[in-house]
């Protein structure tokens, strides 16, 4: 991940503020920057999100096309995840960028294996033969701390925007089965995001965690905490990163911490989806040059 | 899923046969599991470590679990590398806090595990076998890493369930797997995925393994000393 040099004296900065609760931005342990969602941004996708967290920005598309189900689960669509960090900094290009994206989608695959976390059988077709696939490919714009909840928003903001044609399956006499797109652009069927999982980062700063860790904050944490929490507060997946160790004690307090904070993370985000749907064809588009 | 160029799989049309085995052999064996005596979730399988076995590692290790995990790992290292600062461990799940890493700068070391059997909870098994690869090739750590893994099966308000085989790990609603630092109490890596609930269900899970972690410590550190008396031994005779 792209790091910035720190010199003693600013770690400790930091590291003193964070134990009155006060970081260098003037936002107390469990805040939030100041985030922006935008849906609809890729006109060619089944679905995108823009999101701008600070400085982070990430964009995602979803696409969605017909393929064959897994063996094992014949009867529900999947999802398979892309993400690209490539044209953050030099130092992720090629090499380096491929790993951090292999991490970043490795853990994407974790949180959403959850079996109700996106229905997947309203993703079926024909059982067996055909089902829709959702490409979610995510594109790392600028990396500014905290990527993976904000990527995690992005998605379920994609999710929410993601529209898939209704398609029906015709059979004729002699049994081979036809499938027919309706005629109507905008006969489409939507996703219910009501349990997709968002992603909470607690990175331990002394002897407390902060949420939504900047680049310098990142910087003076050895170990971080991800948690997965859905919007009615159950946990879905829970990874530790980072070189140091952490207190068991310290872990339970960060579930708690996550857990809370993950809920209203979701109320905030379903309200911004739920007014930029209201607002339908009217809504200002900002786009990439505002 | 990321592809795995390294290993060498069927032709693409290929299916796995247990998927067209009759729905009737899968009913017996779920009415076999729920007749058997609930087992006890506390009880951990048994575990047998051995340090020191191959001749061509710097530092070695083997962990079987009573479920029929096998897992070996080979430690190599210290070596110089060309990035300068401190030292780096190669490996994929992190026991770095572990490891005295400002004692070796400018140093690789290298862990690789194989795992030759999946009985059920193979990332743990992995996590122990490595510790003690690395303490068996001299590498100065601050403590041998433990991993223990849980789950918990689909049915609701069921408990969780240490180092579950591989049945049980299949039909599972979640999962957990734990590294920890037993002297220390410090817990180095924690995974885990699933349908837990509340993040008091997943605190009592995190509690059982921590406790399933102590309980094989001593095992672990017995290996070890076995290991270093057999090559005093070697090397005297």
């Amino acid at each position: 991940m792209a790091s910035v040099m720190l010199s003693e004296a600013e770690k400790l900065y930091i590291v003193h503020g964070v134990q009155e609760d006060l970081r260098v931005d003037g936002r107390g342990c469990e805040d939030y920057r100041c985030a922006e969602v935008e849906t609809d941004v890729v006109s060619n996708t089944s679905g995108s999100a823009r999101v701008k967290l600070g400085e982070t920005d990430i964009l995602v598309g979803i696409k969605a096309e017909m393929g064959t189900p897994k063996l094992e689960k014949p009867d529900e669509g999947y999802l398979e995840f892309f993400v690209d960090c490539s044209s953050n900094s030099p130092e992720l290009e090629g090499r380096g960028g491929e790993e951090l994206g292999t991490d970043i989608a490795n853990t994407l695959y974790r949180v959403f294996s959850c079996e109700n976390s996106v229905d997947l059988k309203s993703l079926c077709i024909n059982p067996k033969e055909h089902c829709w696939v959702l490409y979610v490919d995510v594109l790392l714009l600028e990396c500014g701390g905290n990527i993976f909840d904000a990527i995690s928003i992005a998605v379920k903001a994609a999710l929410f925007n993601t529209r898939i044609p209704k398609v029906r399956v015709l059979e004729d006499e002699e049994g081979t089965k036809e499938i027919e797109l309706s005629d109507d652009p905008y006969d489409c069927i939507r996703l219910s995001v009501d349990e997709v999982p968002c992603i909470v980062t607690l990175s331990k700063i002394g002897y407390r965690h902060v949420v939504d860790a900047t680049l310098q904050e990142e910087a003076c944490s050895l170990a971080s905490l991800l948690i997965s929490v859905t919007s009615k507060g159950a946990i879905t997946s829970m990874k530790k990163v980072g070189k140091g160790s952490l207190d068991p004690e310290s872990i339970f307090e960060m579930m708690e911490t996550g857990q809370r904070v993950g809920k209203s993370l979701h109320i905030a985000l379903q309200k911004i989806l739920d007014e930029e749907e209201n607002l339908g064809t009217s809504r200002p588009k900002v786009g990439f040059l505002g | 899923m990321p592809l795995d160029h390294r290993r060498l799989r069927g032709p693409e049309e290929s299916q796995p046969p247990a998927l067209w085995a009759s729905a009737a052999a899968e009913d017996e064996e779920d009415e076999e599991g729920a007749g058997a005596a609930p087992r006890d979730p506390c009880a951990l399988r048994p575990l047998f470590a051995r340090a020191g076995l191959l001749s061509q590692a710097q530092g070695s290790a083997y962990v079987e679990l009573g479920s029929g995990t096998k897992v070996l790992c080979a430690a190599w290292g210290p070596r110089e590398a060309a990035e300068p600062g401190p030292g780096r461990l190669i490996c994929e799940f992190r026991r770095a806090p572990a490891v005295r890493l400002g004692r070796y700068p400018r140093a690789r070391l290298a862990v690789s595990a194989l795992l030759l059997q999946d009985g059920g909870s193979a990332l743990a098994a992995a996590v122990s076998a490595a510790a003690l690869a690395l303490a068996d090739a001299g590498v100065e750590m601050y403590d041998l890493a433990v991993g223990c893994a849980l789950c918990r099966p689909p049915a609701p308000a069921a408990s969780w369930m240490l180092q579950p085989a591989e049945p049980e790990e299949r039909r599972a609603a979640a999962r957990l797997t734990l590294a920890l630092l037993p002297a220390l109490n410090q817990v180095s890596a924690v995974l885990g995925g699933g349908r837990g609930g509340p993040p008091e269900d997943w605190a009592q899970a995190l509690r059982l393994g921590l406790d399933g972690c102590h309980r094989q410590y001593p095992v672990l550190r017995q290996s070890l000393l076995r290991a270093a008396q057999r090559r005093d031994a070697a090397a005297a005779a």
